[in-house]
Formats: C-alpha cells, sequence, structure tokens
C-alpha cells in the first residue's frame, strides 16, 4: 500500500500542510485558552448561590453536550450572518470551538473541585494556613492533579474537533486533504498525510499526559 | 420576514423529520455493529494474546488519534481507490461503527480490568473454563462498570454521526445545511436542529447518569 | 495425596520457592506457617496452579500438576481452595455461588446442584441464609459460604489461604469450627494460617516455612514445645506475643 503512495505529490504540497499544520495548532491553542476561561466561568457559575446564575450556567453546559458540534458551527456560521453580524470564517470556528470546549471544562473543573473532601479544608485551617494559602497549597494542587488527564483528553478532543473547521473554509489539516483530494484527486495521499500530522498531535499530547501526571502525583506524595 | 421563513420552515419539517430517520438510521446500526465489535475487541485485549492485544492497541490509537472527520473521507475516498465502492450511507455506518467500537473496546476492557482478580482466581479453583468465567463470574460484574460509560458512548455516537453529513448523508445536520441555503434565517433553522439531536440525546444523557447512580448504590451494597 | 519433588518458584528474579521437597499422604492435615513473604501462600497456590511452578515435579492425585500440557480443570474439580478474602461471587446468592461450578463443570442438572447446595451449606451452618447475596453476610459467614462451594465439587484435597486472616475475632470461631468438623471427617487438607491451636487440636503436622524454604517439619506438639531451630523459636515467640 506505501509504495502506492505518490511521495512526490506529497512533498510537492509539504509547504501546505506545514502551513495547516500551523494554522490548526493556532486555531486549537486559541480555542482551548477561549474553553478553560469560558469552563472556569461557567463552573463558577454552576456553583454559585445565585438561582439565576447556576439556571444559565446549566442551560449552557446541557444544550452544547446535547448538540453536535457540527450543528453548533453551522449554528454560528449560518445564524451570526442573519443577525447582521459579519466576521470572518475563522472566528466563527474559534468561537464554536470555545464555546463547545467551554461546557466539557466546566464539568471537568466541578468534578474536581467537588472530589476534595471537607476534611482537607478543616486540616488546613486546623493547621492554621490562611486562606490564600490553604487555597494555593491544598485545595487547588489537588483537582489539578485530579483534573490533568481529563483536561489533556478534552484538549486532544478540541483538535480533532478542529478538523470541522475545513467545512466552513478555514485552511488547517484536514482542508489540506481535501484541497490535494479535489486539486489532483489523490484522497489517499492528501487524507493519509492529514491524518499522520494529526497523529503527532495526538501522541505529543498523550505523551505529555502520562509525564505531568507522574510528576504531580510525585509533588503530591513529596 | 421571520414570520414568512417560518411558514417555510414548517413546510420543510416532513424533510426535518426525515433527516432524524437517517439520524437514527446510522447510529442506531452503528450503535449495533459497534457494541458487537467493540466487545469482542474489548475482550480480547483482555485476555488475548500479546499480538492481538499489541493490534487492538495500535487501532485503537490510531482511531482515538486522527479526526472522526478525517477517517469518514479515508473510508468514502480511498476504499473506491481499492475497488471497495461504496455509497455515502454504507460508507457512513463503516465509519460510525469502527469509530464506536474502538472506544468501546476500551470501556469493556477497563470495566473487565476493574473486576478484581480474586474473581477469577476463585473462578480458576473450582474448575470454571476461560469462557465459562467470562461469561457468568467476570462480565456480570463487568457490566456495572461498563453500562454508564457505553450509554454515554452512544450520546457521542449520536452527536458525531452529524460529522457524516459532509459526505452527502442526508441526516439532521444535511438537512439544515440545504434548508438553509433556501430559507437563509441560521438561528432558526439550526435552532431547529439543535432541538431534535437535543430531542435523541438528553434522554440518553439522562439515562447515562441515572445508570451511573443505581450502579454506585448497586455496588456498594454488594 | 500431594507430593513436591525439588520444586522450584521464581516471580521475575526473585526465588519464592527453593528446593521443596514434602508429601501430604490421604486424610493428612498439614498446617503451614512462618513469617509473611516466606512463601506459605505461594506453596499451596501451586497445588491447583493458580501459580505455576518452574522447576521440579508436583504431582496430585497422581497427576502431573508440573506438565504443562495436562488439563487443570479436572485436576482443579478435584481440589477445593478457600481464600483469605473469601472471593465469593458478589452477584450471585450463597446458593448460586455454590452451584455454578457443579453445574458448569460438573455438567451436573440444576435441581441436583441445588440439592447439593444446601446440603453443603447446611454442613456450614448457614441453612437459614442460602438466599442471601455476599454483601448481606458477615466475613464468617461468607467464609463459611466459600467453604461451601469447596466442598460442593466433592473434593479430594481442600486447600486454605489464611481463611480466618481476614476475619473479625468473634467471627474466627465458626470457621475454624467447620474446618476442625472437616478434618475428622478425613478430608485432606494443607491449611496455611497461624491459628497456632487450630494446629495444635487438628494438624498432624506443621510446616514451618522461612524465606521460600521449609525449615522444619513437625509434629506439632513437638514444633511448639520444641522448635529444633533458631527462625522456628523466633516466630514462635513473636506470634505468641500477638
Amino acid at each position: 500500500m506505501l509504495e502506492a503512495l505518490n511521495f512526490r505529490v506529497i512533498l510537492e504540497y509539504m509547504p501546505l500542510y506545514l502551513q495547516c499544520f500551523a494554522a490548526t495548532l493556532w486555531l486549537s491553542a486559541l480555542s482551548l485558552l477561549g474553553a478553560i476561561l469560558v469552563g472556569i466561568i461557567a463552573c463558577a457559575m454552576r456553583l454559585s448561590q445565585s438561582w439565576f446564575l447556576k439556571r444559565m450556567a446549566g442551560i449552557y453546559i446541557e444544550s452544547i453536550r446535547s448538540t453536535p458540534l457540527l450543528a453548533q458551527l453551522y449554528f454560528f456560521y449560518f445564524g451570526l450572518p442573519s443577525l447582521g453580524i459579519m466576521m470572518p470564517e475563522w472566528v466563527t470556528g474559534v468561537i464554536a470551538l470555545t464555546l463547545n470546549s467551554g461546557a466539557y471544562y466546566a464539568e471537568i473543573i466541578r468534578a474536581g473541585i467537588q472530589a476534595i473532601s471537607y476534611g482537607q479544608i478543616e486540616a488546613g485551617i486546623s493547621s492554621g494556613l490562611s486562606y490564600f494559602q490553604r487555597m494555593r497549597n491544598i485545595i487547588l494542587p489537588q483537582p489539578l492533579g485530579m483534573t490533568i488527564r481529563p483536561m489533556l483528553g478534552q484538549a486532544i478532543v478540541l483538535v480533532k474537533d478542529s478538523s470541522l473547521l475545513s467545512l466552513i473554509s478555514i485552511m488547517e489539516l484536514t482542508r489540506a486533504g481535501q484541497m490535494l483530494t479535489s486539486d489532483r484527486f489523490m484522497p489517499t495521499e492528501g487524507f493519509l498525510t492529514t491524518a499522520a500530522f494529526y497523529l503527532v498531535i495526538y501522541y505529543m499530547l498523550k505523551v505529555f499526559s502520562s509525564w505531568s501526571e507522574k510528576r504531580l502525583v510525585f509533588q503530591e506524595t513529596h | 420576514m421571520w414570520g414568512f421563513y417560518f411558514n417555510e420552515l414548517v413546510h420543510s419539517l416532513p424533510f426535518f423529520l426525515k433527516g432524524v430517520w437517517m439520524t437514527v438510521a446510522v447510529s442506531g446500526l452503528s450503535l449495533i455493529f459497534g457494541t458487537i465489535i467493540g466487545f469482542i475487541c474489548g475482550i480480547l485485549r483482555t485476555s488475548g494474546n500479546t499480538f492481538v492485544k499489541l493490534i487492538i492497541g495500535i487501532w485503537v490509537d490510531l482511531i482515538r488519534g486522527t479526526p472522526f472527520l478525517v477517517q469518514v473521507f479515508i473510508i468514502f475516498f480511498i476504499l473506491p481507490s481499492f475497488g471497495i465502492e461504496l455509497e455515502a450511507f454504507p460508507a457512513a455506518v463503516i465509519a460510525l461503527s469502527n469509530l464506536a467500537a474502538s472506544f468501546i473496546c476500551e470501556i469493556v476492557a477497563g470495566g473487565i480490568l476493574a473486576v478484581p482478580t480474586g474473581q477469577r482466581e476463585a473462578a480458576t479453583a473450582s474448575g470454571l473454563s476461560g469462557y465459562q468465567q467470562l461469561r457468568h463470574i467476570i462480565l456480570p460484574q463487568a457490566m456495572r462498570t461498563i453500562l454508564p460509560p457505553l450509554v454515554g458512548q452512544y450520546v457521542l455516537l449520536v452527536k458525531d454521526s452529524s460529522v457524516v453529513s459532509a459526505i452527502g448523508v442526508v441526516d439532521i445536520t444535511r438537512v439544515g445545511w440545504l434548508a438553509v441555503q433556501r430559507v437563509p434565517e441560521g438561528l432558526m433553522v439550526f435552532g431547529l436542529v439543535g432541538l431534535l439531536y437535543f430531542a435523541i440525546c438528553y434522554p440518553l444523557i439522562n439515562l447515562s447518569s441515572f445508570l451511573e447512580k443505581r450502579m454506585t448504590v448497586v455496588s456498594t451494597r454488594l | 495425596m500431594i507430593s513436591f519433588k525439588s520444586v522450584n518458584k521464581w516471580f521475575g528474579d526473585l526465588h519464592v520457592l527453593k528446593d521443596i521437597n514434602i508429601e501430604v499422604a490421604s486424610g493428612e492435615v498439614v498446617v503451614v506457617c512462618g513469617p509473611s513473604g516466606s512463601g506459605k501462600s505461594t506453596l499451596i497456590r501451586c497445588i491447583n496452579r493458580l501459580e505455576p511452578i518452574q522447576e521440579g515435579e508436583l504431582v496430585v492425585d497422581e497427576m502431573a500438576v508440573h506438565d504443562k500440557k495436562i488439563n487443570m480443570t479436572k485436576i482443579r474439580a478435584e481440589i477445593g481452595f478457600v481464600f483469605q478474602s473469601f472471593n465469593l461471587y458478589p452477584h450471585m446468592t450463597a446458593l448460586q455461588n455454590t452451584t455454578i461450578a457443579p453445574i458448569k463443570v460438573r455438567k451436573m442438572k440444576k435441581e441436583e446442584a441445588d440439592k447439593l447446595g444446601r446440603k453443603m451449606l447446611t454442613r456450614v451452618g448457614l441453612e437459614d441464609r442460602i438466599d442471601h447475596y455476599p454483601a448481606q453476610l458477615s466475613g464468617g459467614q461468607q467464609q463459611r459460604v466459600a467453604i461451601a462451594r469447596g466442598l460442593c465439587m466433592q473434593p479430594k484435597i481442600m486447600l486454605f489461604d489464611e481463611p480466618t486472616s481476614a476475619l473479625d475475632p468473634e467471627m474466627i470461631g465458626e470457621v475454624l469450627d467447620v474446618m476442625k468438623s472437616l478434618a475428622t471427617e478425613g478430608m485432606t487438607m494443607m491449611v496455611v494460617t497461624h491459628e497456632m491451636g487450630f494446629a495444635r487440636e487438628v494438624a498432624n503436622r506443621v510446616v514451618f516455612m522461612d524465606e521460600g524454604k521449609i525449615v522444619e517439619v513437625a509434629p506439632p506438639n513437638d514444633f511448639f514445645t520444641n522448635p529444633q531451630t533458631d527462625r522456628g523459636k523466633y516466630f514462635l515467640s513473636s506470634i505468641l506475643t500477638h
């Protein structure tokens, strides 16, 4: 199968692939930052005392979780213009990815915070630590250690989800495969190369995930 | 204008219901195939020989490491170049079953590994064969761990099925995409699309968390 | 009935059984004791090949357990095994726990197996707990179900791997009583335990192990009153102070 691949064409398109690889990376990174921010806010709303904020966060999280990302993406892509809001495709893409992953991050963070036992807080108080010392040294490191795997897992999902942006004509990895398919009709070369680039990101995040987990566990035992 | 578009949309409701049917058909078939293949692979992964385990591990990584959209394109565009001509519908079912199987494989393997080793030892000591152990001792206990994430996986399956609209399967998302060409009211059209997915997914999400609560109660009782 | 000849076993680099030689006759009760990590549990787990041995000969009821090609199912059906942590099947009632192996391995009819299961549960004093799930039983009751489960295969040998060490003190007696009655009925038994009272009363011989070796084999009275080795003396003094 490998000898059937036309490596000359792959090489010829390599600059495009690298450019698209970079695009996938920064689109994902931007959405990731936004998503964690949105997740923290939504989680804080959900854990707040206000009935209204709780309800709003609940509706946001539930509606994101029970509809597909592609439908959300089209909702913004076709919906915002009908409100008279025009923006470049990539902004629409990043908004959709951010809001989508944000809902999942809210749940991950909430699970992490709720897993801390009250005994930990009491232990912190009784050993005379101040509020900030307790937060910094006892409370926050725990959900961080526990949620690092689901956090990075969601990051992997986000990178893969960014492939849907190709469907609203944003130049990224999957789009590069589509170009090779439509320009030269070489889908095999096109999509296998695309897949290989995604696998690189996947394995890097996977290795980072197990490395950081080990490191955090190590710190906790000290 | 809104009133006019709304009427248009009401007129295309039968079209949307056909889309719902298609989404249910694609996800339903993939759910059946994915569950069967996933269970077989999950069992092999925990009890098969090292080579089989390695192959399954690589397969799971390849599927988890690449976006579903790219997998759909590979199956739809590349298999024909090996002489396997596929319509969009079977290509979609194959891609989605494959995706579901890889995730269910991990869920099943995790569930089996969560059964304490003493259970297998006790069954071995009383002379039960490998198959008998699996059938009567291991799987019935593993199902408590497997069931909640399995139903959660079915929710993902329905949502991921929206991606096959990219190769022209006329599911809910594709109907929305077609409708928005005629009724340029994106918020309304994809609001409806979202509602239809919500109607399918929300009960499943609730079933999953219900099972999760119930299984925890049951397993603490036992 | 059970015969170890120059048996050696390793876990990776760790040499856990070193040149084990011992014979257990039919109807004999042998208690195996020793400090933790001495290899005593491994010793009896080898008998039904829960752990495979790497060197030597291990023959049980004229069947060669060391032979990799031999079908273990038949041998295992002849040997009842009772675990420290009971290992009852949590999704089955006491009766189902005892009948699953007779039905599946011995191909017994369900009614027949139920009758046998009831008989064995009655024998261990649990006739009123037949339809209870393990979680509804106390530790002592669970361990007695586990013994009944082993007896239902009508075994020639019963092996016990620290059957009382996971139990609360007030429940130890009920389990030991069942084991004593088995011993008086002539069952061949190998018991890993620290219950020295039980050993004194029931055992024909005590095997003392340390660091993977059999250090002493003696009738219980001799071993307890006059251990021949320093390690045996040290071990006895350490459990008597408990």
